[in-house]
């Protein structure tokens, strides 16, 4: 009897703990006072600095977690300091299923970050969605950024194409990483043109190495580094048109240009010569691992096509310019230039109060960034990032490359619909990749999976 | 006195047989944890390169001398190397010379050195507690601050989640089970209209899946603005705990003896009376087994904790806080084996220390005597 009474103690005890810790945490900001007297006109952002908005809360979510979040708030830590603003980021590795959910409930943060415009379009659609147009000038955002950024923010409403948000951070997924040390040991040359790479590749197999690290395991979403490279791929061989209409679903998978540039890539994939591990090894490798065999010494493949987020893979301790150094993957035909992929965060808002509008137009500022270029980790979207902004020597020579690019597209399978950028796509590749079905099969499948 | 020794053998047989089995069920179902918990201690370039059961004591092929390729040698045909003789595929494979050691052909055909190695017993011995102390203290970021210098910070650290995990997990666990013992008593001893309806749409409400009510509960938490407080969590857990925790109880109040009660009703007893003195001490082995379901259940749950009070680090839980530590794109997969086992330590408290009335609540009810 007398365990049972204390039993009962215990458990009294804890709920008497819990309730005294849950009233421990700070009770939620309160809505800011009235910003009277402030001055009227000038810009949002202007009159947020001016201290208008000062003690408003503005809530934002996004699929950045830990050092990336972190790295956010210090950036705009400043901003919030001048103006009083509180930009509470809340950061979500199920992002994507999570947001559905708080807007489909009436719960919508002010501003989401979307790594995937194609899920933005989905809410735009929904008319959830605020024009950005609505507080920021056409002329001014054509002044802060590349108009193909602006093209790609330009999404069907319900009333008609709006702009559905504005960019932050951009990263650049041209890439070919390699061992420089080695490479220069091995006197490999930096290959110009699509020619020089696939004789390039043959000289590494001749000399008895593998010439690639490709590895496309990620989890749930297994077979994205594959549609990374059918991209590449499709803006070197066919025209920017027939890319868009591509990435909308006007050109089917079926059609000869997206099959040329599956065949491409299967002459270094499916060439067990060519890829460490061989083509079965592909789909059972994660993204993250496959290239750390660069790095041993000496190395077992020799290059790597993956965006600037790679280098946080890499092996503790490898130095960049020193240990590894990348160039730019080279284009096919000519005539289609040197075409940079690009994926980035757009910043979307869903409600829409003043402060919020001062926050979306601090955020078409390279300000907004400079802090997080310091340190390395993102690229600034917005034209006033300055080159010296960036820490990190790789980081600011791929920022200088994108500026001169001739053109420069958003990662398709991202802007594509998530049933197929974020599914079919996906599946196809891994099951054409791992040869359990055919080429023609694999893409009739990407095209039957495209929403009606 | 042959005849009084088979039967024992017999049984010897039979024992080694079960045991054998069991000692075979239990390897198969601890031995994955066993290398999580190895991996722990190990460094990130370690897992990746080697198996946590390199750890053990295994012979492997170790490097005994090295040596430059001998000039004059032509790679694309077949060569001798110290008196072995192979092409490069078969020296990048290694070829065993006649005193037991192996060629091996390191690098390219241009570049390469060679490797005289020896099969000799080995094992890894390399620990390090960096993964802990990271998921403990926090990583360290690197920031820049508005004048330009760069500084070092700490970043969030286990403590701040482990206690919101706390919250969250205590409450929803005691306040279904209260809830659910006064609902079992009425149901297994009170008499009133509709009790086998009710009881049955209790009992079906188990196969509904707790994903489909997850929009209008927080339609209705955000018109209450309720949503984002542990309070909106608390009550979410009870919802989606009740049905199995009242069938379960049901099960077992239903099996206690009724010449107790009866008695107690006769002494003039009230059922509040009944159920405070009578039922609850007799029912401690069900309700602590059901404790610990639903504590398990509470404290291993990412998606409700995601849905109704997300991810803001103040409110944060464990397991959302050991999602997160990985890093956006998943690049600090390492950690997660240390923080497996730091947020294991609490369930396997509440388990060890429940544990002889875990054994009691299953049994009871079975056995009627």
């Amino acid at each position: 009897m007398k365990s049972k009474k204390s039993l009962w103690l215990i458990v009294g005890a804890l709920l008497v703990f819990t309730i005294v810790l849950s009233a421990c945490k700070p009770a939620p900001a309160e809505e800011g006072g009235e910003a009277g007297g402030a001055a009227e006109g000038g810009s949002y952002y202007e009159r947020a600095l001016a201290g208008e908005f000062k003690g408003t809360v503005v809530t934002m979510t996004g699929p950045f977690t830990d050092e990336d979040a972190v790295k956010f708030n210090n950036a705009i830590a400043d901003f919030e300091e001048k103006t009083g603003i509180d930009i509470q980021y809340e950061g979500s590795k199920e992002f994507e299923a999570s947001i559905s959910i708080r807007v489909e409930a009436g719960d919508a943060p002010d501003i989401v970050d979307f790594p995937q415009p194609g899920l933005l379009g989905n809410f735009v659609q929904a008319g959830n969605v605020v024009n950005v147009l609505d507080f920021l000038g056409q002329d001014y955002l054509q002044q802060q950024y590349n108009q193909s950024w602006l093209d790609m923010a330009t999404m069907e409403g319900p009333d008609g194409p709006i702009m559905a948000g504005v960019w932050h951070r951009f990263n650049a997924k041209s890439l070919v990483w390699y061992p420089k040390k080695a490479w220069e040991a091995a006197g490999y040359p930096i290959p110009e043109t699509w020619d020089e790479l696939m004789a390039l590749s043959q000289q590494i197999a001749d000399d008895g190495d593998t010439p690639w690290c490709i590895g496309i395991e990620s989890g749930a979403a297994t077979g994205w580094p594959a549609t990374d490279w059918m991209e590449e791929v499709m803006l070197r061989t066919t025209s920017l048109e027939n890319y868009d209409k591509w990435v909308a679903g006007e050109l089917p998978f079926s059609s000869p240009e997206v099959k040329k540039a599956a065949e491409t890539i299967a002459e270094i994939w499916f060439n067990d010569a060519y890829v460490y591990g061989g083509r079965a090894a592909i789909a059972t490798t994660f993204f993250g691992d496959s290239p750390t065999p660069m790095f041993e010494d000496p190395p077992k493949c020799w290059m790597h096509k993956q965006g600037n987020f790679i280098t946080s893979f890499f092996p503790d301790g490898v130095k960049a310019g020193e240990d590894y150094d990348f160039f730019y993957l080279p284009p096919i035909d000519e005539q289609y230039g040197k075409p940079w992929l690009v994926a980035g965060d757009i910043m979307a808002m869903f409600n829409d109060r003043p402060e919020v509008r001062a926050v979306m137009e601090f955020f078409t500022k390279g300000e907004s960034i400079k802090a997080w270029l310091g340190t390395g980790g993102a690229l600034g979207a917005q034209q006033d990032v300055q080159l010296d902004w960036y820490g990190d020597p790789i980081e600011r020579k791929i920022a200088e490359l994108v500026q001169q690019a001739t053109s420069f597209r958003f990662d398709g399978s991202d802007l594509m619909p998530g049933e197929v950028g974020a599914g079919s796509f996906w599946k196809s590749m891994t099951d054409w990749v791992s040869g359990s079905v055919d080429l023609d099969t694999a893409l009739a499948e990407i095209d039957a999976s495209w929403p009606k | 006195m042959s005849a009084a020794k088979k039967p024992r053998q017999g049984k010897l047989v039979q024992d080694i047989l079960i045991n054998g089995t069991l000692f075979l069920l239990v390897a198969l179902w601890t031995i994955p944890t066993l290398g999580v918990l190895v991996s722990s201690f190990r460094t990130r370039f370690d897992i990746q390169t080697s198996g946590w059961w390199s750890i053990l004591p295994h012979k492997e092929w170790l490097l005994v001398e090295e040596f430059d390729i001998p000039e004059g040698l032509d790679p694309n045909s077949v060569m001798e190397i110290r008196g072995v003789r192979g092409t490069f595929d078969d020296f990048r494979q290694g070829i065993e010379t006649p005193d037991g050691k192996q060629l091996i052909w390191i690098g390219n055909k241009r570049l390469g050195r060679i490797q005289v190695q020896e099969l000799r017993w080995t094992m890894r011995t390399a620990f390090t507690l960096e993964n802990y102390r990271q998921v403990l203290a926090g990583k360290s970021f690197e920031l820049q601050t508005p004048d330009g210098s760069i500084i070092t910070v700490q970043g969030d650290n286990f403590v701040g989640a482990f206690l919101n995990s706390l919250t969250v997990a205590i409450p929803a666990t005691v306040i279904p089970i209260l809830i659910a013992a006064f609902a079992a008593y009425g149901f297994a001893w009170m008499r009133f209209p509709g009790r086998r309806l009710m009881f049955i749409s209790v009992v079906a409400l188990l196969v509904v899946p707790l994903q489909i009510a997850l929009v209008p509960i927080l339609q209705d938490y955000v018109k209450l603005d309720l949503n984002g407080t542990f309070l909106a969590v608390w009550l979410a857990h009870t919802g989606f705990g009740l049905p199995l925790a009242t069938y379960l109880l049901f099960n077992y109040i239903k099996s206690l003896p009724r010449d107790i009660l009866e008695s107690a009703f006769i002494d003039g007893a009230s059922h509040f009376t009944i159920f405070t003195r009578l039922i609850l001490p007799l029912s401690v082995p069900a309700l602590a087994s059901f404790a610990i379901f639903q504590f398990l259940w509470v404290w291993n749950d990412y998606l409700v904790a995601l849905v109704f009070i997300g991810a803001k680090p103040d409110v944060q839980v464990l397991t959302m806080r050991i999602a997160e530590m990985v890093g956006s794109r998943g690049s600090d997969w390492h950690l997660l084996t240390a923080g497996a086992f730091i947020s294991m330590i609490l369930p396997l408290a509440v388990f060890f220390s429940l544990q002889r009335y875990f054994i009691r609540g299953l049994l009871a009810g079975s056995v009627k005597g």
